[in-house]
C-alpha cells in the first residue's frame, strides 16, 4: 500500500531524513520510536506533504500513485490521514462544518454524492459517542479552546469519518491522562481492519500498550536503524536509546 | 477654496430647503467653505487620498429612477423601512405604516421640528469633522426618530439608501437623527446599497444620535455599495448616564468609502460595545476612523475592528480612545486585527490611546498577518482544497463579529451573502453557516 | 553662467566672514555667513561648508514640524547664537566647592564618583587633564584594535573620504526642521569607525567630552560598523544644565554594513526645568540607524531629563535577516513633556523589529509614545512585535499612544500592544506595610515596571538609570 524507498528530506538548510525506507501492507501497524529530533514528525509531515519540507531524493507510492507529486488535500482525499500531535484551533469555524467540508470533500473525489445535512449529523453524533466526546463539541470552533485530550479526540473522531487507508498517528499519546489514552486507542483499534494501515510515531513504548503493532522500527538521525517486533519497544523501554549508537556504529 | 468645495457649494443654492433649516445649512456652508482641504499632511485624511472626489464633476442633484431601486435585496422585507434613492425619498418603496416616532424632516410638525432644530448639528463636532459641515449645508430632508421616555420602538426600523447610476455622476446627502429620551429603546439598521450597475455617485451621510439616561441602543450600518461609489459617512452619538450602545458596522470597499464613528460618554455609567467588519478588495479602499470620548467616570468601552484586505485593495483604520481628566474608573479595550490575503494588498492601522486619568484600564492592540499557514495545512490535510480552506480561516476571523451583529435578520441575511462579502463563489462559502451544528440539541 | 555667479558671491562672502574669524562668539542670528563661519572656525575643508550651506538653505525652506504633541513658545532661531568657543579655564569654577550644592547632591544620589562630578560639574581643575589622559590611553587601545574613535570635527580633516561618504547617508540634510538645522550649524560630535570583522574591545562612551558640551548644543555623532564588527556605545547626558530653554539638536547615525552590530544606549538627563516648569532643555533629536544584511541596531534609551523632548531613534532595515530594537523608558514629571518613540522600516526579506517603550508620567506633566512600523512589500517574512505600557502617578498627568503601523505585505506579521495602569493603592499598601516609606514605594514599583528595559543597558548605566528615576520622582507622591 505505502511504499518508501530511500527518501531524504531537508527542512530549510538541515537534513531530517536521510535514505528512509519502509513499506506497510493493508492491515498491518507500523511504530516508529526514536529519540527527540530523530525525524519521527517529519515523517508524517512529509507524507502529508507540508510546506517547507523538501524531499531532495527517494520515492514514496501509495496504492501504485506517486504521492509526491499531489497536493496536501488530494492525498487526503486518497486516503492519508494525519493525527496531529498539536491539533490546530481555528476559532469562529464550527468543528461541524469542518468536518461535513471535509467529508463532502472526500466524497466529491471518490464520485460519491454529498450526504445530506441530517444525514452527516447522525453520523457525526453517533461517532462522538465512540470517541466518548460531548456532542458539544461539534458546534464548538474547531479545537478552539479544547483542553489537550479533548483536541486528541476530535483527531481521531475525523480518522472515523474520514475513513483513511492509511493513519499516521503523530505522538497521539503527548499530554494525554490514561483515560483519554484509553478512549483514543479504542477508537484506533476499532479502525483496525484488513484493508488499512496504521503508522503510530510515539516516544514512549506507552501508547504500544494499547496500540499493539506488527513492527516496530527505530528511527534516530533520519534513517532506521533497527527494526524488529514489538518486542524491541520492550527492550527500548528498558534500555532507553543510548545503546542504538554503539550498536549502529 | 478648493473647486471642489465651491461646486459643493453651487450644489448647496440649487436645492429647496425648508425655511426653518436655513440656519443649519448656512452655518454648514461656512464652515465648509473655511475649511481647509485636506492634504496628505492632514492628520485625519493621512492615508486616504480625496482625489477620486475632486476628479469628478458634480453639476446637479439627481433623478432617480425610483423603480429601478426596487429590485435590491432588502435585509427583513418584513421590518419597516424608509428607503431613500440617491437621496430622495421613495416612498412606494417605503412601509406604508411605519411607526409614529419616524418622520421625515419635511413632514416633522412642530414640536418634532423644535427637535430637529434642538439636536440636528449639534451632536456632531463640524469644526473636526469637514464633510459634516458640508452634510449640514446640503440638509433639505431627513429622518427623525425619536422614542419617547421609557418606551420602546416596536420593531427594528431600516433606513436605506439606495445609489443607482444616472447620467452624470449624483451626489446624494442622507441625514439620519435619533433622539432616544431617558429609558427608551430602538434597534435601527442603516442599510447602504446600490442597483448592481457601475456607480457614479457621491453619498455624504451623517447620523446623529441622542441616546438619553438609562437608554438602550442597537445599532447596525452596513455599507455594501457597488464599488465605484464614493461614499463619505459618519456616526455621532452622545450617550447619557447608564445608557447602553451596541453597535455593528460592516463596510466593503470602494473608490473612496471613509467612515467615521464618533462616540462621546457623557453621563457617568454609559456603557458602548463596538464593533466592525471591513473587505476592501480588487482596487478599493476601506478607512474607519473611530474615536471614543470617555468625558465623565465608570464607563466602558469594548471596541473591535477586523479586516480582511485582498487582491490590491488598502484598508485604514484608526481608532482613538481619549480619557480625560476625571474620567476616572474607566475600562476601555480596542482592539484591531487585519488579515492581509495578497501580496498586493495594504492596511494602515494606528489604535491611539490619549490618557488623562490614572484609575482607568485601558488597552489597545493591533495585529496585520495572513492567514496562518499552519491552520491552512491542517484543513488541507482534512482533504479540503486550498481556496475553501483559505475562505473557511476568513470567515472564522469575522465569524466572531457576525455573530455580536445586534439585528438577528441582520445577521442571517449576512450569512447568507457571505460568499459576495468574501468576494467567493458560492462553492467555496456553501460548508460555512449552513447552521447545521445549530440543529443539534 | 551660474557657476561664475555662485564663486563672485562666495568670494564677497568670503570677504564679510574674513573680519568674523577673529571673533569668539557670534551674535544671535543665523544666516549663510554664520554658517561659513563656523565652518572656518572649524577649518573645514570647501566641501564641508558647502555641505553645510546645502542643510542651511533647506532649513530656511522648511517648516518646523508641529504633529507631536508638546507644547512651547515659539522659538526665535534668530535669537540662539550659534557659536561660542569654548570657554576659558578661567570662566569654569575652580574647584567642587564653587558648584551648586543642589547640583553636587544630585551627583552624589547617583552614585558618580568625585572625579567624574567634577568633570560634569566642567570644573577646570587637574582632573578634567587627569580625563584628558585617561581618555588617551583607551585611545591608544582603540588604535591597536583599528578602532577610530574621535571627535567629527577631527574627522573631517583626517578621514574626510568616510565622512564624505556616511555624512548624511542615514540622516540626509533635509531629513526634517531640526536635522536641517543641525547639518548647517553642528559644533562637534563624536566619530566611531569599527573595522570590519573587529569587535570593539571596550565600550565607548561619551563621557570624556562632556566637558566640551558646554560648547555644543548641536551635535553630530556618526558610527560606521563595518562587515562582521561590533560595537557598544553609550552616550551619558548626565549634566543637568542649567541654562533657561536651551535648544538641543542633535543628529546621531549610525550604518551596521553586513553582520554588524551596533548597540547604541542613552540616558538622557538634561536640565528638564523646575517644578514650575520654568526653564529646562528642548531636546530635539533625530537618531537613525541603517541595517544592511544580517546587521542588528539596538536602540536603548532612559530618557527623564529635558523639559521637552521630540526623538524618535530609529531603524531601517535595509538588509535581509536584518535585526532593529528599541527599548525605551520615558519619564515626566512636574511639566516635562516627551514626545518619543522609534520608527521600524522593513526593507529586507525576514527583518525582525521588537519595540519595547515605557512611559511614566507623573505631576502635570504629558507622555507620548509616537511609533512606525512600516512593511514595505518586499520585506517577506518581516516580524514586527511592540508593546508600549503607560504607568500614571497622580491624576493631573497624560498618558498617550500614537503607533502608526503600515503593512505591505501578507506574509510579514505585526503585533502592537498597549495598556495603561497606575501605581495602586494596592501596591503601595503592600510596599509600606512592609516598612517602605512612600517614596522608596513608587521608586520600586517603576523600576519593576522598567526592568524589561533596564535590563537592556550596560550594567553600570542600568544601575545609574534606576537612581536617575528615583530622583526623577522625588516629589511625585504625597
Amino acid at each position: 500500500m505505502l511504499s518508501i524507498k530511500n527518501l531524504s528530506a531537508t527542512v530549510g538548510d538541515t537534513t531530517i531524513l536521510r535514505d528512509l525506507s519502509l513499506s506497510v501492507k493493508p492491515g498491518e501497524v507500523h511504530a516508529i520510536m526514536g529519540p527527540n529530533g530523530a525525524g519521527k514528525s517529519t515523517l508524517g509531515n512529509i507524507l502529508t506533504g507540508r510546506e517547507g519540507y523538501d524531499v531532495t531524493g527517494g520515492s514514496v507510492e501509495f496504492d501504485g500513485k506517486n504521492l509526491l507529486e499531489l497536493d496536501t488535500e488530494e492525498r487526503a482525499r486518497e486516503g492519508i490521514f494525519l493525527a496531529f500531535q498539536y491539533p490546530v484551533e481555528i476559532p469562529g469555524v464550527s468543528n461541524m462544518e469542518f468536518l461535513k467540508a471535509a467529508v463532502d470533500a472526500k466524497r466529491a473525489h471518490h464520485g460519491q454524492e454529498e450526504l445530506s445535512s441530517v444525514e452527516f449529523m447522525k453520523l457525526a453524533r453517533e461517532t462522538c459517542k465512540q470517541v466518548r466526546m460531548d456532542q458539544a463539541f461539534l458546534k464548538r470552533g474547531v479545537n478552539e479552546g479544547f483542553s489537550g485530550g479533548e483536541k486528541k479526540r476530535n483527531e481521531i473522531l475525523q480518522m472515523m469519518l474520514l475513513e483513511p487507508r492509511l493513519c499516521i498517528l503523530d505522538e497521539t499519546d503527548s499530554g494525554l491522562d490514561i483515560d483519554a489514552l484509553q478512549s483514543v486507542s479504542d477508537g484506533v483499534n476499532a479502525m483496525r481492519t484488513a484493508d488499512r494501515g496504521f503508522i503510530v510515531v510515539t516516544h514512549y513504548q506507552r501508547l504500544l500498550d494499547y496500540i499493539e503493532p506488527d513492527f516496530v522500527h527505530v528511527l534516530a538521525k533520519g534513517r532506521i536503524v533497527k527494526s524488529g517486533t514489538k518486542e524491541l519497544a520492550k527492550e527500548l523501554e528498558a534500555k532507553g536509546y543510548g545503546w542504538l549508537d554503539s550498536e549502529v556504529a | 477654496m478648493s473647486e471642489f468645495q465651491q461646486q459643493a457649494l453651487e450644489l448647496a443654492r440649487q436645492q429647496q430647503a425648508p425655511d426653518w433649516l436655513a440656519p443649519l445649512r448656512t452655518s454648514g456652508a461656512d464652515q465648509w467653505a473655511q475649511a481647509a482641504w485636506p492634504t496628505r499632511r492632514t492628520e485625519q485624511w493621512k492615508y486616504t487620498p480625496l482625489i477620486p472626489l475632486q476628479k469628478t464633476w458634480f453639476n446637479r442633484w439627481g433623478e432617480p429612477d425610483l423603480a429601478q431601486a426596487g429590485s435590491i435585496d432588502w435585509i427583513d422585507p418584513e421590518a419597516s423601512r424608509l428607503v431613500f434613492v440617491n437621496g430622495r425619498f421613495a416612498a412606494d418603496l417605503s412601509s406604508n405604516d411605519l411607526p409614529a416616532e419616524v418622520v421625515r424632516f419635511a413632514e416633522a410638525g412642530p414640536e418634532q421640528r423644535a427637535l430637529i432644530e434642538q439636536h440636528l448639528g449639534q451632536v456632531v463636532d463640524s469644526e473636526r469633522h469637514l464633510f459634516a459641515a458640508l452634510s449640514n449645508a446640503w440638509t433639505d430632508d431627513g429622518v427623525l426618530l425619536h422614542v419617547p421616555a421609557g418606551q420602546q420602538l416596536s420593531g427594528p426600523l431600516y433606513v436605506v439608501h439606495v445609489s443607482t447610476p444616472e447620467a452624470e455622476p449624483t451626489p446624494a446627502g442622507q441625514r439620519l437623527l435619533i433622539v432616544l429620551d431617558s429609558g427608551a429603546q430602538a434597534s435601527v439598521v442603516e442599510h447602504f446599497a446600490s442597483t448592481a450597475d457601475s456607480q457614479s455617485g457621491f453619498v455624504n451621510s451623517l447620523t446623529e444620535v441622542v441616546v438619553g439616561d438609562n437608554a438602550r441602543f442597537r445599532h447596525c450600518r452596513v455599507h455594501l455599495e457597488q464599488e465605484d461609489l464614493i461614499h463619505v459617512g459618519g456616526v455621532h452619538v452622545n450617550l447619557g448616564r447608564a445608557s447602553h450602545m451596541n453597535g455593528f458596522t460592516l463596510a466593503q470597499g470602494s473608490r473612496l468609502k471613509r467612515i467615521d464613528y464618533q462616540i462621546n460618554h457623557r453621563g457617568e455609567g454609559a456603557e458602548l460595545v463596538l464593533n466592525g467588519i471591513y473587505l476592501p478588495r480588487n482596487r478599493q479602499l476601506v478607512d474607519y476612523h473611530t474615536n471614543v470620548e470617555h468625558c465623565v467616570p465608570h464607563c466602558t468601552t469594548s471596541e473591535t475592528f477586523r479586516g480582511i484586505i485582498g487582491d490590491s485593495s488598502r484598508a485604514v483604520f484608526n481608532g482613538r480612545i481619549h480619557i480625560h481628566p476625571d474620567a476616572q474608573k474607566t475600562l476601555a479595550e480596542l482592539s484591531n486585527k487585519n488579515l492581509l490575503t495578497s501580496d498586493r494588498a495594504e492596511v494602515d492601522t494606528k489604535p491611539e490611546l490619549e490618557i488623562y486619568a490614572d484609575d482607568v484600564r485601558c488597552a489597545h492592540g493591533a495585529t496585520v498577518s495572513q492567514l496562518d499557514p499552519t491552520a491552512l495545512y491542517y484543513l488541507q490535510s482534512r482533504g479540503i482544497s486550498r481556496l475553501e480552506a483559505e475562505v473557511m480561516l476568513s470567515f472564522g476571523f469575522i465569524n466572531e463579529l457576525l455573530r455580536e451583529a445586534p439585528e438577528p435578520a441582520l445577521q442571517a441575511w449576512l450569512r447568507r451573502h457571505l460568499n459576495v462579502l468574501l468576494g467567493r463563489p458560492e462553492q467555496l462559502t456553501r460548508h460555512l453557516d449552513t447552521g447545521i451544528e445549530d440543529s443539534l440539541s | 553662467m551660474s557657476e561664475q555667479v555662485d564663486n563672485l558671491i562666495r568670494k564677497e562672502y568670503a570677504a564679510g566672514f574674513h573680519t568674523l574669524i577673529d571673533a569668539d562668539t557670534l551674535p544671535p542670528g543665523l544666516n549663510e555667513d554664520v554658517v561659513r563661519f563656523i565652518s572656518a572656525k572649524k577649518g573645514e575643508p570647501d566641501w564641508m561648508t558647502e555641505w553645510r550651506l546645502k542643510a542651511y538653505r533647506a532649513w530656511t525652506e522648511m517648516a518646523e514640524p508641529d504633529w507631536a504633541k508638546v507644547k512651547y513658545p515659539p522659538i526665535d532661531f534668530q535669537k540662539i547664537s550659534y557659536y561660542s568657543a569654548p570657554k576659558s579655564m578661567d570662566d569654569k569654577p575652580q574647584s567642587l566647592d564653587e558648584v551648586d550644592p543642589e547640583l553636587l547632591a544630585t551627583y552624589e544620589k547617583l552614585g558618580i564618583p568625585l572625579h567624574e562630578q567634577e568633570m560634569l560639574a566642567g570644573v577646570a581643575v587637574d582632573a578634567v587633564f587627569d580625563s584628558v589622559s585617561v581618555v588617551t590611553t583607551f585611545r591608544k587601545k582603540l588604535w591597536e584594535a583599528g578602532v577610530i574613535f574621535c571627535p567629527i570635527s577631527e574627522a573631517v580633516h583626517d578621514y574626510p573620504e568616510l565622512v564624505k561618504k556616511y555624512l548624511g547617508s542615514v540622516v540626509p540634510q533635509k531629513d526634517n526642521y531640526f536635522a536641517a538645522l543641525n547639518s548647517a550649524v553642528f559644533s562637534d560630535g563624536s566619530f566611531v569607525y569599527i573595522p570590519k570583522g573587529v569587535r570593539c574591545p571596550m565600550e565607548l562612551s561619551t563621557y570624556f567630552r562632556i566637558n566640551e558640551m558646554n560648547t555644543g548644543q548641536f551635535e553630530r555623532t556618526l558610527i560606521v560598523a563595518e562587515e562582521g564588527s561590533h560595537v557598544s556605545y553609550l552616550e551619558g547626558c548626565t549634566a543637568p544644565m542649567r541654562d533657561e530653554n536651551q535648544l538641543h539638536a542633535a543628529v546621531v547615525e549610525l550604518v551596521a554594513l553586513d553582520n554588524a552590530e551596533i548597540k547604541y544606549s542613552t540616558v538622557q538627563n538634561w536640565y528638564p526645568g523646575d517644578a514650575e516648569g520654568k526653564g529646562g532643555i528642548y531636546n530635539f533629536v533625530t537618531k537613525r540607524g541603517i541595517c544592511h544584511t544580517n546587521a542588528k541596531i539596538s536602540w536603548t534609551q532612559v530618557e527623564t531629563g529635558s523639559a521637552v523632548t521630540w526623538k524618535y531613534p530609529s531603524c531601517i532595515l535595509k538588509g535581509d535577516n536584518s535585526v532593529g530594537e528599541f527599548y525605551s523608558v520615558a519619564l515626566t514629571n512636574n511639566y516635562q513633556q516627551a514626545d518619543t518613540g522609534t520608527k521600524m522600516i522593513h526593507l529586507g526579506k525576514n527583518t525582525r523589529s521588537t519595540i519595547i517603550a515605557k512611559g511614566i508620567s507623573a505631576g502635570k506633566s504629558d507622555s507620548s509614545y509616537r511609533g512606525l512600523v512600516r512593511i514595505n512589500a518586499g520585506a517577506e517574512g518581516a516580524r514586527n512585535f511592540t508593546q508600549c505600557d503607560s504607568l500614571l502617578i497622580g491624576d493631573q498627568c497624560g498618558a498617550h499612544t500614537f503607533p502608526y503601523i503600515e503593512s505591505r505585505n501578507p506574509s510579514a506579521i505585526v503585533e502592537h500592544e498597549a495598556t495603561t495602569s497606575r501605581v495602586s493603592d494596592d501596591q503601595m499598601f503592600l510596599c509600606q506595610q512592609r516598612g517602605l516609606d512612600a517614596e522608596k514605594a513608587v521608586s520600586m514599583i517603576v523600576n519593576g515596571f522598567c526592568r524589561e528595559v533596564f535590563r537592556e543597558l550596560p550594567m553600570e548605566f542600568a544601575v545609574e538609570a534606576g537612581k536617575l528615576l528615583e530622583v526623577s520622582l522625588e516629589g511625585s507622591v504625597g
